[in-house]
C-alpha cells in the first residue's frame, strides 16, 4: 500500500516536477565534501552517518527537521534524542554505556562523557597511521567524530539562533530590540558599541551599586560571551564568498560575526537565516516563509551566482522520491507477474510483466538521468553508480530480448537481474553521500563518457550472457527434447556474447587510449586493467572454442556463466587487492559476498552442466 | 608449406595461449601486492621466460604474444577465410595483427621517464625511472666539462670500467639496488675518500614500489695520488659531490637516474594545484612552462589529461613535490614509436565487428 501511494505520489511528483517546486529551507545551498547540494542532502548524510538512517525514524523526525531542531535546541537534542547508533558492543563498553539487545541508540551527552574518559586512547588510536587500525579501534574514531560533528552542527547557526531576552526596556531601546522578545547573537553585536559608555561606566563602580539595569547588562553580555564560545563550530559552509573570493570556499555565519556589514548578498542571507530561525523557533508560519522568499532573494542576488537552485529543487526531490525503491518494486512486480503468468492466464499476465518492467526502467532511467543532471557527468563514476548503471543496461538488453522472442525469457532475466543489482547498489547507498566529487585524474568527461560507460555496458551485457547460459542449462535440464527452444537459446547466448565481446573489447581499448592520452602509456598491467583484459580474453576463448568444438552448446553456456566470474572479479574484486588484513566495514563485506557469488555460480554452473549432460537425448 | 599454416593458424592454438595469456594475467595481477607492478610486469608480462618458484621455466608474456600473433597472421594466409560473409571477422582479426605489432613495437622502441623541474628553474633531460647511471665530469678542461657515463648494465659488483677519457680504471666494488647511509662510530682513513669516511652504505631489503628504492654504490679506483688507492660511495640523491683530484685533474662524481638529454629545454614558470573548494581533494593540476628550443621560449600550459607533445615526446602532468624550497613539477615523458597502432587498430577492429555483427546479429537474436 504504501509502495503503492508513493508510487502514485512520485508519479505526479516527475510530472509537476517539469515545472517548478517551491524554494524551501531544504534547498539552502550548503557547500560540503566539495561541492554545492541542498542543506537536505547534507543533514541525510549526517543522520545516515550518525544514526543509520536517513531519517529519524523513532521519533518520526525528517532529516532537515532533526537538523533545525538540533540547532534551535541544541542542550535538548543533546540530553534526549537517542541518536548515536552504536553497533560494537565493545565500542559500548569502552563507552561505559549498557549495551542493550535490540536497540543500541545513545543521546550525546552520554556518548560525550563516554568519550571524554576516554580520551587518552582516542589520542593514542589518532595518533596511529589509519593502515593499522583494527576494527575496534576504527568503530571508535567513527564514534568520535560522529560526536564532533554532531556538536559542531549543533552550534553552527547559534549566532544566528534568537537565544537571548532582553527585559530591560533601556537596554532594549539601545540594543534594537523588543523588550521580553528574544534576539540573536548577531543582532545584539552590532549595537554593542552605543552601550560602551555605559559598561566604562559601570565598570568604574562597585558590584554592590549597579543598577538593575547595570546588572542586566553584565548578564546579557555573560550570555553573548557563551554564545560566541563557540564560535569555531563553523562545518556549515551556507554562506557564498565574496566576490573577490578566488578559492571558491563558502563560508560559514560564525565566519561574518565580526559586527560589521558585508557584502549585500552575504548580509540578506544572514538576516533571512536569522529571521527564518526565529520564526521557526515561534513556530510562526508565515514568518518562515517570508523568511525564505528574502534567502532566495539573497542568492539570487549573488553577483556570478554559483549555486543552481534549479539543481538544488531537483536533487532534493530525488532525495524524497527514491526512484530506485520505485523502479525495483516494478522490477519485482514483473517479476511476481511473470511467475504467476506461468500458471493461469499467461498471455495478459504476460503484458501486465512487460509492463511493469518498462515502468520499472522508465524510473530506473529517470533516477540515472537526474544524476547526470546534478553532476553534471557520465552516471558512472563510482562503483554505486556502475551497479546502478549495469542494472539498466541489463533490462534494456532484457526488454529487447523479449521484444524479439515473446516467450517470458526477457521479462525472467530484466526482472531478476534488476531487482538483484538494485539491493546490490543499496548496499553502497548506505556508505553515505552517493553523489561524490572525482579526483583529478578522473575529471574529464570525455573519458567517463566513453572509456568508462563502454566498459559498463559490456559488464551489463556480460552478465545478460551468463544470465542466458544459466536459463540454457535450466532448459536443457527440463525439456531436453525441445531441441527448437534450446537451438534459438543458444543463439541468442551467443549473440549477446558478440555484443558483450564488442563492448568489453572497446571499452578496455578504449581505456588504453585515455591512458596513453593523460599519461603516456598505452597498456600497464594494473589490476583494473587486467581485469578488463581478463573479460575480453575469457570471452574470445569462448568464441573460439565454439568455433573449434572444443566446447558444444551446453559446454559454452557453462563458459559464459563462469564469464560471470570474471566480470565480478574485474568489477568488484581488483579493488581487493590493496586491501590488506585489516580491510573492514563494507570492503570486507564485498570479499565475503564476492566468495559466496562464486561458489554459488560454481555449483550452479557444474551442477546445472552436468545435470544436463546426463538428460542428454 | 600449406601444411604448416595449417598447423600454425589453427585456432586450437589461439584458445591455449589465450588460457595460459589468462593464467599469467591472474599471476601477474595478484603479485602486484607482494612485489609491486614493476617487479610483476618484469616478471611476468615484459620476459619471453618466466619463472615459477625461480626454478621451472614458463613461457612468458612477451612470447605467448608472439605465438598469438603467428597464430593471428597465418589464419589470414587460409584460403577458405576469405569469403564475403566473414569480411567483418577478416577485418578484426587484421586490427588485432595491427595491434600486436604496435604493442611490440612499443615493448622495443619506446622509452619512459620523467622531467622534474623546480619553479623558476629549467630542465633539458629526463631520467629513467629504473635505470641508473654513473657520471665522471672532467672540470680542469678550459671551456667544458668532460661527461664519462656508465649505464646501468655496467655498473655490477666487480666489473671495471674504464675509457680512453678517464685515464684510470674504475672498479665497482658494491652495488646495492636499495641501500641507507648510516655514520660511522670512528671516522675511517685513506683509501676511504670523501662520505665514505664519516658513513657507511648499507644495504636494504627492496621496496615493493621500485621508485622508493634507493640505489648505492661502492667504488674503487686505482692510484689516484702518491700511488694510493680511493674508495668512494655514492647514493641515489646525495646532496654533496664527491670530487677527486687525479693525474692533476678535477673529477666529480655523480650517481643518478639515467638521462637522456631532450633536444629542447623546459623551464617551469608556474605549478598551479587547484583543490574542490573546502576539501584536500585535487581537482586539477598544471604547470605554466616555457618550450625552449634554439634559445626562443614558447608558453604552453600541461594539464591532466592535456600533455604536451613535441618532436615524438609526450609530456604529462604525472605529479608535484612540494618541500621548504618551493613547488617542483613532475611530467612523465615518453618517446613511443608506436602510439598509433592503437588508435588505428582499435577503429579497424570496431568496424569489423561491427560489420560481423550487422551481418549475423538479426539471426542470432531472434528466436
Amino acid at each position: 500500500m504504501n509502495i503503492c501511494n508513493s508510487i502514485l505520489i512520485s508519479f505526479f511528483l516527475i510530472i509537476s516536477n517539469l515545472y517548478s517546486i517551491e524554494f524551501d529551507e531544504r534547498h539552502f545551498p550548503i557547500q560540503d565534501a566539495g561541492r554545492i547540494k541542498p542543506l537536505d542532502t547534507f543533514a541525510r548524510n549526517q543522520l545516515l552517518a550518525i544514526y543509520g538512517k536517513r531519517s529519524l525514524k523513532h521519533e518520526n523526525l525528517s532529516a532537515i527537521d532533526w537538523i533545525f531542531n538540533l540547532i534551535l535546541e541544541p542542550e535538548k537534542m543533546q540530553e534526549l534524542t537517542k541518536v548515536f547508533n552504536i553497533r560494537s558492543p565493545e565500542v559500548v563498553a569502552s563507552l561505559g554505556l549498557e549495551w542493550t539487545n535490540n536497540d543500541h541508540k545513545y543521546v550525546f551527552n552520554d556518548v560525550f562523557s563516554g568519550l571524554n574518559s576516554q580520551v587518552g586512547l582516542i589520542n593514542d588510536i589518532r595518533n596511529k597511521p589509519d593502515e593499522i587500525h583494527i576494527n575496534f579501534e576504527k568503530q571508535l574514531l567513527e564514534v568520535y567524530f560522529n560526536a564532533s560533528r554532531f556538536n559542531e552542527i549543533a552550534y553552527s547557526l547559534s549566532c544566528l539562533t534568537p537565544s537571548v531576552i532582553i527585559n530591560d526596556p533601556f537596554l532594549a531601546e539601545k540594543l534594537n530590540s523588543i523588550p521580553g522578545k528574544r534576539t540573536s547573537y548577531f543582532q545584539l553585536i552590532k549595537y554593542l558599541p552605543s552601550i560602551s559608555t555605559m559598561y566604562r561606566n559601570m565598570m568604574e563602580k562597585n558590584e554592590e551599586e549597579w543598577s538593575e539595569t547595570e546588572n542586566d547588562l553584565i548578564n546579557i553580555l555573560l550570555q553573548l560571551q557563551n554564545i560566541s564560545s563557540k564560535e569555531s563550530a563553523q562545518i556549515l559552509k551556507i554562506i557564498p564568498p565574496s566576490k573577490l573570493d578566488k578559492t571558491g570556499e563558502w563560508l560559514s555565519p560564525w565566519e561574518l560575526m565580526d559586527g560589521e556589514s558585508h557584502e549585500p548578498h552575504q548580509d540578506k542571507i544572514l538576516f533571512a537565516l536569522e529571521k527564518y530561525l526565529a520564526g521557526r523557533y515561534e513556530g510562526d508560519k508565515n514568518a518562515m516563509i517570508l523568511a525564505i522568499k528574502e534567502y532566495k532573494k539573497g542568492l539570487l542576488s549573488f553577483p556570478n551566482s554559483k549555486a543552481d537552485l534549479n539543481l538544488l529543487e531537483k536533487e532534493t526531490w530525488m532525495n524524497e522520491a527514491n526512484l530506485f525503491y520505485i523502479s525495483v518494486a516494478f522490477y519485482l512486480l514483473s517479476f511476481i507477474l511473470l511467475g504467476i503468468s506461468w500458471m493461469i492466464i499467461p498471455k495478459w499476465l504476460k503484458i501486465a510483466s512487460y509492463g511493469s518492467l518498462l515502468f520499472g526502467l522508465f524510473y530506473h532511467s529517470y533516477g540515472i538521468y537526474l544524476r547526470i543532471i546534478i553532476m553534471s557527468r557520465p552516471p558512472v563514476s563510482t562503483l554505486y553508480e556502475t551497479i546502478i548503471f549495469v542494472g539498466f543496461i541489463v533490462v534494456i538488453f532484457s526488454v529487447a530480448i523479449e521484444f524479439l522472442r515473446r516467450d517470458g525469457l526477457g521479462l525472467f532475466i530484466g526482472s531478476v537481474s534488476g531487482t538483484i543489482l538494485h539491493y546490490i547498489s543499496f548496499g553502497y547507498a548506505a556508505d553515505g553521500d552517493t553523489l561524490e566529487i572525482l579526483v583529478a585524474v578522473l575529471n574529464s568527461n570525455f573519458w567517463l563518457a566513453t572509456h568508462v560507460t563502454t566498459i559498463v555496458i559490456g559488464y551489463g551485457s556480460s552478465l545478460v550472457a551468463g544470465f542466458i547460459g544459466h536459463l540454457y542449462l535450466i532448459a536443457a535440464i527440463r525439456r531436453p527434447e525441445n531441441t527448437s527452444l534450446l537451438k534459438s537459446i543458444n543463439k541468442n547466448l551467443f549473440g549477446v556474447t558478440l555484443i558483450a565481446l564488442f563492448f568489453a573489447l572497446f571499452g578496455t581499448i578504449l581505456g588504453g587510449i585515455w591512458a596513453d592520452q593523460s599519461w603516456g602509456r598505452f597498456w600497464g598491467w594494473d589490476p583494473k586493467e587486467n581485469g578488463a583484459l581478463m573479460i575480453v580474453l575469457w570471452q574470445l576463448m569462448m568464441i573460439h572454442m565454439r568455433l573449434t568444438g572444443l566446447a558444444k552448446p551446453t559446454g559454452f553456456a557453462l563458459g559464459m556463466i563462469m564469464n560471470n566470474i570474471v566480470v565480478a572479479f574485474a568489477w568488484f574484486g581488483v579493488n581487493l587487492l590493496n586491501v590488506g588484513l585489516h580491510s573492514y566495514g563494507f570492503t570486507s563485506g564485498v570479499a565475503t559476498n564476492l566468495v559466496i557469488f562464486v561458489i554459488f555460480e560454481l555449483i550452479a554452473g557444474f551442477g546445472t552442466y552436468y545435470w544436463a549432460k546426463s538428460r542428454k537425448v | 608449406m600449406k601444411k604448416m599454416i595449417t598447423i600454425i593458424s589453427h585456432p586450437k592454438i589461439f584458445v591455449y595461449t589465450v588460457i595460459w595469456l589468462m593464467v599469467l594475467t591472474v599471476l601477474g595481477t595478484i603479485a602486484q601486492r607482494d612485489i609491486g607492478l614493476y617487479a610483476s610486469q618484469q616478471k611476468f608480462f615484459s620476459s619471453y621466460i618466466t619463472w615459477f618458484k625461480d626454478s621451472i621455466p614458463m613461457p612468458g608474456g612477451r612470447l605467448t604474444m608472439i605465438v598469438i600473433l603467428a597464430n593471428l597472421m597465418s589464419m589470414l594466409f587460409k584460403p577458405n577465410i576469405w569469403k564475403l560473409k566473414k569480411i567483418g571477422i577478416i577485418i578484426v582479426h587484421i586490427g588485432a595483427v595491427l595491434l600486436f605489432i604496435g604493442a611490440g613495437v612499443t615493448a622495443i622502441f619506446s622509452y619512459e621517464g620523467n622531467v622534474v623541474i623546480k619553479e623558476g628553474s629549467q630542465s633539458n633531460h629526463m631520467s629513467d625511472y629504473h635505470n641508473m647511471e654513473l657520471a665522471i665530469v672532467n672540470t680542469s678542461k678550459i671551456d667544458f666539462n668532460e661527461y664519462t657515463v656508465f649505464d646501468q648494465p655496467l655498473l655490477i659488483k666487480g666489473s671495471k670500467l674504464e675509457h680512453e677519457s678517464l685515464g684510470f680504471t674504475v672498479e665497482i666494488m658494491e652495488y646495492y639496488n636499495n641501500c641507507q647511509v648510516v655514520r660511522r662510530v670512528e671516522p675511517l682513513e685513506n683509501p676511504y675518500e670523501g662520505m665514505l669516511r664519516n658513513f657507511d652504505i648499507i644495504e636494504l631489503n627492496l621496496e615493493k614500489e621500485n621508485t622508493q628504492n634507493r640505489s648505492g654504490i661502492i667504488f674503487k679506483i686505482s692510484k689516484i695520488d702518491h700511488n694510493k688507492d680511493g674508495i668512494f660511495g655514492l647514493v641515489l640523491g646525495q646532496p654533496v659531490t664527491q670530487t677527486a683530484t687525479i693525474n692533476n685533474q678535477k673529477f666529480d662524481f655523480l650517481f643518478q637516474k639515467k638521462r637522456t638529454y631532450l633536444p629542447f629545454s623546459i623551464e617551469l614558470l608556474d605549478f598551479k594545484k587547484v583543490l574542490h573548494p573546502g576539501t584536500n581533494i585535487a581537482k586539477s593540476f598544471s604547470s605554466e612552462i616555457n618550450l625552449i628550443e634554439n634559445g626562443v621560449p614558447r608558453r604552453v600550459i600541461i594539464k591532466m589529461n592535456e600533455p604536451l607533445r613535441h618532436r615524438g615526446y609526450t609530456f604529462f602532468q604525472a605529479s608535484f613535490i612540494e618541500d621548504q624550497e618551493g613547488e617542483s613539477t613532475v611530467l612523465a615523458t615518453v618517446k613511443n614509436y608506436g602510439r598509433l597502432f592503437p588508435y588505428v587498430s582499435s577503429i579497424i577492429m570496431a568496424l569489423g565487428l561491427l560489420m560481423h555483427l550487422f551481418i549475423n546479429l538479426p539471426n542470432l537474436l531472434r528466436k
